[in-house]
């Protein structure tokens, strides 16, 4: 009976979230009627550009690696009812984080390079969403708002460290001096973008979900996510599991920029990650906070970012309509009704 | 005495006019504060206001037809966002993000589809807002008379409407079952009304106020620049709390931001300090005041 029950919960969860992909879908294909004069021509290039050849469907591919870091950190963080919005900084700094350590040492051996520059990302994030968790422990101030805050001063910061002391004079665009050759991560699918990062991005999904599941400290996780007092009074030391959380899916964000610097740009560009952060909560959402679902929630984000930057390119119309097409997603995700009615229409 | 006011004095005309936008938010997202729902979205409504003021007071030629306008679309975004939230019950604060990400979205697209630029955009047409003018003994009060008088009329619509606002939360029957809306929904439902309509009350109010905040933004630049607010609706979202969430709070908490920005202004001039650390200067303040609020509130509930 219980399992039966879950079964058509599941169902409909699928059948809401279904609905809400082929609302957002419809609306591009909508917008691109009212906005393109050769809309045919632009919706094709939209929803089949990104599988026209390797190159497009590798960066596909390539783009979903830092959704997948974004939103197991987003994941990690809701599961544990702490709200992390501050995802846009703390990628941004992750890059260049990555990409400081790797300016400092030139000559370094590849692994070790790539090590310590995933190490400095990690560490650089996780501090500054760190941050937002203890004052929340601390002195109870509310960590949605200023992580928000933090992440909003940290990347006019790292825009000054690009523009400013690290800037290349020799590109035409903002950007900082490239890292070593040797830095770069191996490319697997030419004459795309794609490279070894995707393998990290699936394990560290199945990581997280080992530990929100398989673990004691993430269940105490999951059980202050689910009722704070309820587990204060189990036994559970719940200021803890408010600062871990934020520390945890800061360093994913920063894992996922800086994977991003080493394996697709090997340079800081000014505004590079922007998005990354807002779509890594719409992936969590539309994935249910489950660190596996977080896989297939971060391809169909990608699928979109490449949809429209196909469209840009074989149509008229300008790469934003994805942005309002991620929107509604976000509009629909959460909204309880839309999964009641797929739900009562079964019962009927 | 002079020589000190000659610099302060402008300092904080400057405050007063750039605090506007914040205490309008403020003032909006108060109303939906009290009726239990954390409002995200001010900054995109007001974003929406701002372009959409500017682009039709530029296609009318006529400044309140615009305002009027971007006032409008305000709204219909607040209706938006508060028909999904509330009819099929969606989680008030991802609809909030996703009214911020549709806004800063469907600007850049309609910026780019009439003017064909993604950057910024001038208009020469557009009027400037008239300034109220005040009996000359007025002006003529020392220091307060150079710092309160000679703005614009919005400046002066906001502080009647801090006076109106007070007035409609705790002297109405709306304010009232407004309040008890974010106390308790079911008291309203056992008097046999729906908390819904006050809570979709108080985002259409923050609409029409963050409309109006978004306005001012454009309409005193004349021009449309991407993602204008720049982080105004969250700043104002704090000052509702270091406000203790009453409107006269929100005034001072506003203030104190607008004199933070009114001297990063003056201090852009007068050192040498990167741009882009003046620019962050508002988050960094705004996040420290949060945090020196929450221990101070702290201190005090542990004494």
């Amino acid at each position: 009976m219980k399992g039966r029950q879950s079964a058509s919960g599941v169902l409909s969860t699928v059948m809401g979230l279904a609905l809400t992909i082929l609302f957002s879908f419809g609306l591009v294909i909508l917008l691109i009627f009212l906005l393109s004069k050769m809309p045919a021509k632009t919706i094709y290039a939209f929803f089949i550009g990104p599988f026209s050849n390797k190159y497009y469907l590798g960066n596909m591919l390539n783009v979903a690696v830092p959704l997948i870091f974004t939103g197991l950190g987003i994941a990690v963080a809701f599961k544990s009812s702490v709200f992390n919005l501050g995802g846009e900084g703390q990628v941004y700094a992750g890059g260049l984080a990555a990409t400081i350590a790797c300016l400092a040492i030139p000559h370094a051996p590849g692994l070790v390079g790539m090590a310590l520059a995933l190490v400095a990302a990690a560490t650089v994030s996780a501090a500054i969403a760190g941050f937002s968790g203890f004052f929340r422990m601390k002195w109870d101030a509310d960590e949605m708002i200023s992580s928000f805050l933090l992440s909003a001063a940290v990347a006019l910061v790292c825009n000054y460290f690009i523009t400013g002391p690290f800037d290349d004079p020799n590109n035409n665009i903002l950007s900082t001096y490239p890292i070593a050759k040797q830095f770069g991560l191996l490319k697997i699918f030419p004459p795309s973008k794609l490279n070894v990062s995707a393998f990290l991005a699936i394990a560290a999904a199945i990581l997280v979900y080992i530990f929100m599941n398989k673990t004691h400290a993430g269940y105490e996780m999951r059980m202050c996510g689910l009722n704070r007092e309820f587990s204060r009074y189990g036994g559970i030391k719940v200021s803890r599991y408010l600062v871990l959380p934020m520390i945890l899916s800061g360093a994913l964000h920063g894992l996922g920029g800086g994977l991003m610097v080493l394996g697709t740009y090997q340079a800081a560009i000014k505004g590079f990650s922007f998005g990354m952060g807002w779509n890594g909560i719409a992936v969590a959402l539309i994935a249910r906070n489950n660190p596996l679902g977080v896989l297939p929630a971060a391809l169909l984000f990608a699928y979109l970012d490449a949809g429209a930057k196909s469209a840009m390119l074989g149509g008229d119309v300008t790469f934003e309509i994805a942005s309002i097409a991620q929107s509604f997603i976000f509009y629909l995700v959460t909204a309880q009704a839309l999964y009641d009615i797929v739900r009562k229409r079964r019962r009927a | 005495m002079s020589s000190n006011s000659s610099y302060s004095v402008p300092l904080v005309f400057n405050a007063v006019e750039i605090m506007t936008p914040f205490l309008l938010a403020g003032i909006g997202g108060l109303f939906t504060e009290l009726a239990g729902m954390l409002n995200i979205a001010l900054e995109g409504l007001m974003l929406a206001g701002a372009f959409f003021s500017i682009v039709f007071a530029a296609a009318t030629g006529n400044l309140f037809l615009g305002i009027a306008m971007g006032v409008l679309s305000s709204m219909l975004l607040a209706l938006l966002f508060g028909t999904i939230t509330l009819k099929l019950r969606a989680n008030v604060f991802i609809t909030g993000l996703a009214t911020n990400l549709f806004a800063s979205g469907f600007t850049v697209v309609l910026a780019y589809q009439l003017f064909h630029t993604k950057g910024v955009i001038q208009f020469q047409n557009i009027p400037k807002l008239p300034v109220l003018v005040v009996p000359d003994f007025l002006q003529r009060i020392p220091i307060l008379g150079d710092i309160l008088f000679g703005h614009n009329i919005i400046v002066y619509l906001t502080w009647a409407l801090v006076l109106l606002s007070a007035i409609v939360i705790y002297r109405t029957p709306f304010g009232l079952r407004l309040r008890g809306t974010g106390i308790n929904a079911d008291t309203i439902v056992s008097l046999g009304l729906s908390p819904q309509k006050y809570q979709l009350a108080g985002i259409l109010i923050s609409g029409f106020t963050c409309g109006l905040a978004g306005a001012m933004l454009t309409i005193r630049l004349a021009a449309f620049v991407p993602e204008i607010t720049s982080g105004r609706g969250w700043i104002a979202l704090v000052a509702i709390y270091l406000g203790n969430k009453t409107p006269f709070g929100i005034a001072v908490a506003s203030f104190v931001f607008g004199l933070t920005e009114s001297f990063s202004n003056y201090a852009q001039g007068a050192i040498k300090i990167p741009s882009d650390f003046i620019l962050a200067l508002p988050y960094v303040i705004t996040v420290a005041a949060m945090i020196l609020y929450a221990v101070w509130r702290h201190s005090r509930a542990t004494r």
